[in-house]
């Protein structure tokens, strides 16, 4: 791949935690350990996958998102290692590829 | 029941209905125990098919076979026929919840994975077709390449192709089968292995998708009834209000509500024990039965009423679906002491009783943070403590304004009281949680249920368990102290097999021996007694001094018992008694109950150790300060 392009699509990427409420978007990477990770991967939260952020729990709590139908919980911490990107921008790559 | 009964295990997520399930099949004909070793239950049953009995095992809601969790470790032993006699189930029973049927059908991977004969049993499928999904399940049954069925698991006559399924179990023992899902079951999970793992997941996840696309499967819409509960109970003022109103209601349930039943049941034992008296000539035997042992069974029974209420908080807020929200609510809180969202309603319900609030902290996830939850519980300032507090308080500090009208001297000293309790729990978690338990990895992630309303079936089946549990393993335990107790106050006897005055007996005696040990604190021999039979429940002291003292119905509010103290204790000593009483952990109870919860005496030896140790150290910089 084109290095510029990489970088374009690189600087793309958004963290969870900066996704606005109801904005549904494609999960990209996941910047976690594997143990730390599993908890996510066995829900189903694995790359390629949709997220939207639905809910912020006050004070800083976890971050509630749905999944495929599912309402998942998890802490701002671990939500801010998930870098996502937009459906749209996420189909015009497939559609690119 | 034989041991070579045929074996049927129930694997599946938390809230797929695997244990409205496990009930529906067994019919309350249960028992509740622990796996060898770890603080994971293990549930078992006895299903009747054809009047042949099977046990029926209710395995821990999981997500995966990993050895992350206790709860999934314990899960993937079971089935790999490493636990239970060393022999795997005969078949297995998958629940899954057809409303979310791509994230569950995740754990369906392994489990088909490891050959074993299995019923997939898809769960909730009224609420599937009201929100407006489908599914074909013959197709989802090829794909799998086993037998799938739906169910309503609320409904008692929708288990019979269950029931049809253990009957194919019964001639003969059933052979292993085929999966052509998978090839292998998941490896464990190794600290901080790198990313393949995603990759391991990322295919499972393509599988998955491919077999909801066999089965025609169409999710529901989201449930409009959750949406917007939750847009209240999430909310970030609204959320915390509910989340505060519960706990007040809770709190002022276990507190205050389960108080008449409680003296009703401590007037009941009372009487009970009155016609026992009557009934027997006066021996020493009568004695060792009335105030041994009956008490001892008085002394476990009396906190029934609040467990039950406690249980029936904690069932209807599960099986409704709060309780994952309230965890969530709560979380930020709790992760400053190093715990996690769902430690919070059982530290709290420790200020009424430390028993039923160790036995809720089933509800924490990890097994790391649960001990902790559980190690720093008894820390909260429990119902036992207030009498031994309103004695010391009312004999030492004198009553007047402190803050003005707004706070006395004597409710300034009791808040004192319970903030030291408080900050030594707080403290406590927060030293376990850098040491002995700190943590690997242990995120916090919970999928959050939709919303439901509870069966009287459910969670009067999960009121009957935890009153059995607590009965029957934390009875043994206390009955066997109050028994020694008992003895140690009786004898030697008099030439006509009467009692010795306390003063004369074994337990005098005791607290002679251990004078030298309490005299640094202040203490003198009476008060060691008190300590002595305190450890029995923290309120003992109260009707020991009065016995010691030789005032008739002696409790925390008479002026001869607080008299008595002041002569005997000076002010330093007083405050060390008190500090005593914040952090030791006198209440063989929550020992006991601690040992079934862990499955061990490692921690509760741990623990009452430490908080002795905390007690002493506190009573000595109490009585040297003042």
């Amino acid at each position: 791949m084109d290095p510029t392009t990489k970088a374009t699509r690189e600087s793309r990427l958004r963290v969870l935690t900066s996704v606005p409420l109801q904005e549904e978007v494609v999960l990209v990477r996941i910047d976690l350990a594997g143990d730390e990770a599993e908890p996510l991967l066995e829900r189903g939260i694995v790359p390629g996958c949709r997220l939207c952020p639905v809910h912020y729990a006050p004070g800083g709590g976890p971050v509630v998102c749905r999944v495929d139908g599912s309402l998942v919980a998890f802490r701002r911490e671990m939500a801010t290692c998930l870098c996502v990107r937009s459906v749209q921008e996420a189909m015009g790559l497939l559609d690119a590829n | 029941m034989a041991d070579s009964a045929l074996r049927v295990a129930l694997v599946g997520p938390p809230n797929s209905g695997k244990s409205t399930l496990f009930n529906q099949l067994t019919r309350l004909r249960q028992r509740v125990g622990n796996y060898p070793g770890v603080t994971v239950e293990r549930c078992s049953g006895v299903a009747t098919v054809d009047g042949e009995a099977l046990e029926v095992i209710d395995l821990p809601g999981i997500h995966g076979l990993s050895s992350r969790s206790p709860d999934q470790a314990v899960t993937r032993d079971v089935l790999t026929g490493m636990m239970e006699d060393g022999r795997p189930p005969d078949a297995v029973i998958l629940v899954l919840d057809a409303t979310r049927l791509e994230t569950h059908l995740m754990i369906a991977e392994p489990v088909l994975a490891l050959g074993l004969r299995t019923l997939v049993v898809l769960t909730m499928v009224d609420e599937l077709d009201e929100r407006g999904g489908e599914m074909n399940v013959a197709g989802l049954s090829e794909r799998l390449g086993v037998e799938a069925v739906l169910l309503n698991a609320r409904r008692s006559e929708s288990v019979a192709p269950v029931r049809e399924f253990l009957r194919t179990l019964l001639p003969a023992r059933p052979e292993t089968q085929e999966c052509p899902v998978v090839a292998a079951v998941e490896p464990s999970v190794r600290p901080g292995r790198p990313l393949p793992l995603v990759d391991q997941f990322k295919a499972r996840r393509r599988r998955v998708q491919a077999i909801g696309r066999a089965a025609r499967y169409r999710g529901p819409g989201p449930s409009k009834a959750t949406q917007r509960i939750d847009a209240v109970v999430l909310h970030r003022i609204w959320g915390p209000a509910v989340f505060l109103a519960c706990v007040v209601l809770v709190f002022q349930s276990i507190f205050r509500g389960a108080v008449p039943l409680m003296d009703a049941t401590e007037a009941a034992v009372a009487a009970g024990g009155g016609l026992l008296e009557g009934a027997l000539p006066a021996s020493w035997f009568r004695s060792l039965l009335v105030d041994g042992v009956w008490a001892g069974v008085g002394a476990v029974v009396v906190f029934l009423p609040q467990i039950l209420v406690l249980f029936l908080f904690i069932a209807v807020l599960e099986d409704s679906g709060y309780m994952a929200r309230a965890a969530v609510v709560a979380d930020r809180l709790m992760q400053r002491a190093g715990l996690q969202g769902q430690s919070f309603l059982p530290l709290l319900s420790g200020y009424a009783c430390a028993v039923p609030a160790i036995m809720a902290a089933r509800t924490v996830e990890d097994d790391r943070d649960r001990i902790a939850t559980m190690f720093v519980t008894p820390f909260m300032t429990c119902s036992a403590r207030l009498p031994v507090y309103a004695l010391l308080i009312a004999a030492f500090v004198p009553e007047g304004p402190l803050l003005g009208p707004v706070l006395g001297r004597r409710a300034a000293a009791l808040l004192a009281l319970y903030a030291l309790g408080l900050a030594g729990a707080v403290a406590t978690a927060a030293a376990l949680k850098r040491s002995l338990l700190r943590n690997r990895a242990t995120p916090f992630v919970m999928e959050l249920p939709p919303y439901r309303w509870p069966t009287a079936r459910s969670v009067g089946a999960r009121l009957l368990g935890r009153a059995w549990v607590f009965l029957a393993r934390v009875g043994k335990i206390i009955m066997t102290v109050s028994v020694v107790l008992s003895l140690l106050a009786r004898f030697p006897t008099g030439p006509e097999g009467t009692a010795p005055a306390i003063e004369d007996s074994a337990l005098a005696a005791v607290g002679h021996f251990i004078e030298p040990a309490v005299a640094p604190f202040g203490f003198d021999w009476r008060i060691g007694i008190g300590l002595v039979t305190s450890l029995a429940a923290r309120e003992v002291i109260v009707g020991t001094l009065g016995t010691i003292y030789g005032i008739e119905a002696a409790d925390e509010s008479s002026p001869e018992l607080q008299a008595a103290l002041q002569d005997s204790l000076d002010a330093g000593a007083a405050a060390a008694l008190l500090v005593f009483f914040v952090f030791a952990l006198q209440c063989m109870s929550t020992v006991a109950v601690m040992r079934r919860e862990t499955g061990g005496w490692r921690w509760p030896a741990l623990q009452f150790g430490y908080m002795l140790a905390l007690g002493l150290g506190g009573a000595w910089v109490a009585n040297a300060l003042l």
